[in-house]
């Protein structure tokens, strides 16, 4: 008997044979195959027996059905057609017991290789490459490993209150306001002089309220930071290094 | 931090409502932008009960002291009331049958102390504006968004996408959806907008950023010519745009030039 393979991420969640009845597809309880994600429909697509073919229809789905990448209104099966629902894909087999390699390698390099795969998209996001818009993910359980390199500044001279400081943070003010974790002290120093951003890898660095020179040079914008820097901020002199 | 703002909000020219809801708190900073989604007032329902849970939750809750995975209180503060928001949406939809399958986007920014803290869940976005430039602070939840970033298509294709509407993340729609927050620093003549897809989809990054730097130091007038820009576009969909501008006063301006001496 035909089935489909419901996948996710590359996982194997549910096989379902197609009998005589059409198969439902969508996110309502009551459907033969529920897919339970924001981005499937209450009655998504269906599946129904057509002489001695299948044949997949969308019911008007919000997100559309697509097949081999193609979104399709009404599509007659396919021996290793990847139906995509959401970020659900389902592989149509005819074939008993354990799916034959080389029938289904086709169909998984095509989607692979293609947008419409968006659950390996979607990781390819979350471990993604640092970028200029891109800070961090608040991850459901575990706390974010990727931080990766581990920059600090030491003082080199004038008054803070710490010898030297660990860039943990997200955000790291220099000035002497309250959240300011690196402290000015001084009558005339800024609440905050400079603030130094993590970003992916790196780190950068703003003037807020303050002088700052980075290698004896003023800056007036947002500058990356690089390992052996040394940062006057508002007469506080500090030394950045990356590791 | 002295904070001007504008918003704006306008139904389009094609749907038959406006789903998208939206808040503005100055005096604490804090600015919410969702956009519902979901048929039968469900959408609409979604996006206000998402705007309402957050603020209550933010104004309502002690804000704890100390750094939570690198952020800011206020970051974690602000991510902890979207979760809030997300399990009332779901709870609301999961009793209600009328409101069943009801979700929203949302794009949350809280201004203080020098920090701009940026949650966000969907594809409504953020946008800072600084002497540096434009920069989108968030990036979307949507099936486009993450094939550009997969370098399947570039950004020009994405804008012309079939699959635009496909979103990766919502509230109300699974108990424990991710929300991504952000940081930056913001200072004084800094500029945040923070806007639906029925803006960004029918303009693209550098006719905001023109739009923002042409209306400096008005950001009414800002959200009132977005809006009508993309409605001259076609507005296909509900657009929503809300600018805040950090203010310099006179007395901060005279003490920023001794500081700086």
């Amino acid at each position: 008997m035909p089935k489909l393979i419901l996948k996710f991420d590359e996982r194997e969640l549910q096989e379902l044979a197609i009998g005589t009845h059409p198969i439902t597809i969508g996110r309502l309880p009551d459907n033969n195959l529920v897919i339970d994600n924001p981005a499937v429909s209450g009655r998504h697509a269906r599946v129904y027996r057509e002489g001695d073919h299948y044949v997949l229809e969308d019911l008007k789905s919000t997100n559309g059905t697509f097949v081999n990448d193609k979104p399709i209104a009404r599509h007659t099966l396919l021996e290793g057609d990847v139906i995509l629902v959401a970020k659900h894909t389902l592989v149509f087999t005819r074939q008993e017991g354990e799916p034959d390699a080389a029938d289904h390698e086709a169909p998984a390099v095509r989607a692979g290789s293609a947008p419409l795969k968006p659950t390996s998209l979607l990781a390819g996001l979350d471990q993604g490459r640092p970028s200029q818009v891109y800070d961090a993910v608040v991850p459901k359980t575990a706390i974010p490993t990727a931080q990766g390199r581990i920059g600090t500044v030491k003082v080199i001279s004038g008054k803070s209150s710490q010898p030297e400081f660990v860039l943990a943070a997200v955000t790291t003010m220099i000035g002497k306001a309250d959240n300011a974790q690196i402290k000015l002290y001084g009558w005339f120093k800024p609440d905050v002089a400079a603030a130094i951003a993590r970003k992916g890898e790196g780190f950068s660095i703003t003037p807020m309220g303050g002088k700052l020179s980075i290698n004896g040079e003023q800056v007036t914008g947002r500058r990356e930071m690089a390992n052996g820097d040394v940062i006057d901020v508002s007469g506080l002199t500090l030394k950045f290094s990356l590791s | 931090m002295r904070l001007k703002v504008g918003a704006a909000t306008s139904v389009g020219r094609v749907r038959p409502i406006n789903e998208d809801a939206f808040s503005t708190n100055a005096g604490l900073g804090l600015f919410i932008v969702c956009d519902g989604m979901g048929g039968a007032a469900a959408g609409e329902v979604a996006s206000q009960m998402a705007v309402e849970t957050i603020n209550e939750r933010v104004a309502g809750e002690p804000l704890r002291a100390g750094t939570e995975r690198g952020f800011q209180p206020r970051t974690t503060h602000l991510g902890r009331a979207v979760a809030a928001a997300n399990r009332a949406i779901l709870a609301r939809a999961t009793e209600d049958a009328a409101h069943g399958g009801m979700g929203t986007t949302m794009v949350g920014a809280w201004i203080a102390e020098s920090v701009l803290s940026v949650a966000h869940v969907g594809d409504s976005r953020a946008y800072l504006c600084t002497v540096d430039g434009v920069e989108s602070v968030t990036r979307d939840h949507s099936l486009v968004e993450a094939q550009v970033q997969a370098g399947l298509i570039d950004r020009e294709q994405s804008l012309k996408s079939a699959q635009q509407n496909i979103l990766l993340r919502a509230l109300g729609r699974e108990p424990d959806v991710e929300i991504e927050l952000s940081e930056r620093p913001i200072g004084p003549g800094d500029r945040v907008l923070l806007c639906t897809d029925g803006l960004t989809r029918m303009l693209n990054d550098d006719a905001l950023a023109e739009a923002l730097v042409r209306f400096r130091g008005d950001p009414q007038g800002a959200c009132d010519h977005l809006i009508a820009a993309a409605n001259d576009q076609g507005g296909p969909d509900n657009i929503t745009a809300v600018v805040i501008d950090v203010e310099t006063s006179a007395l901060g301006r005279m003490l920023d030039r001794l500081k700086k001496v």
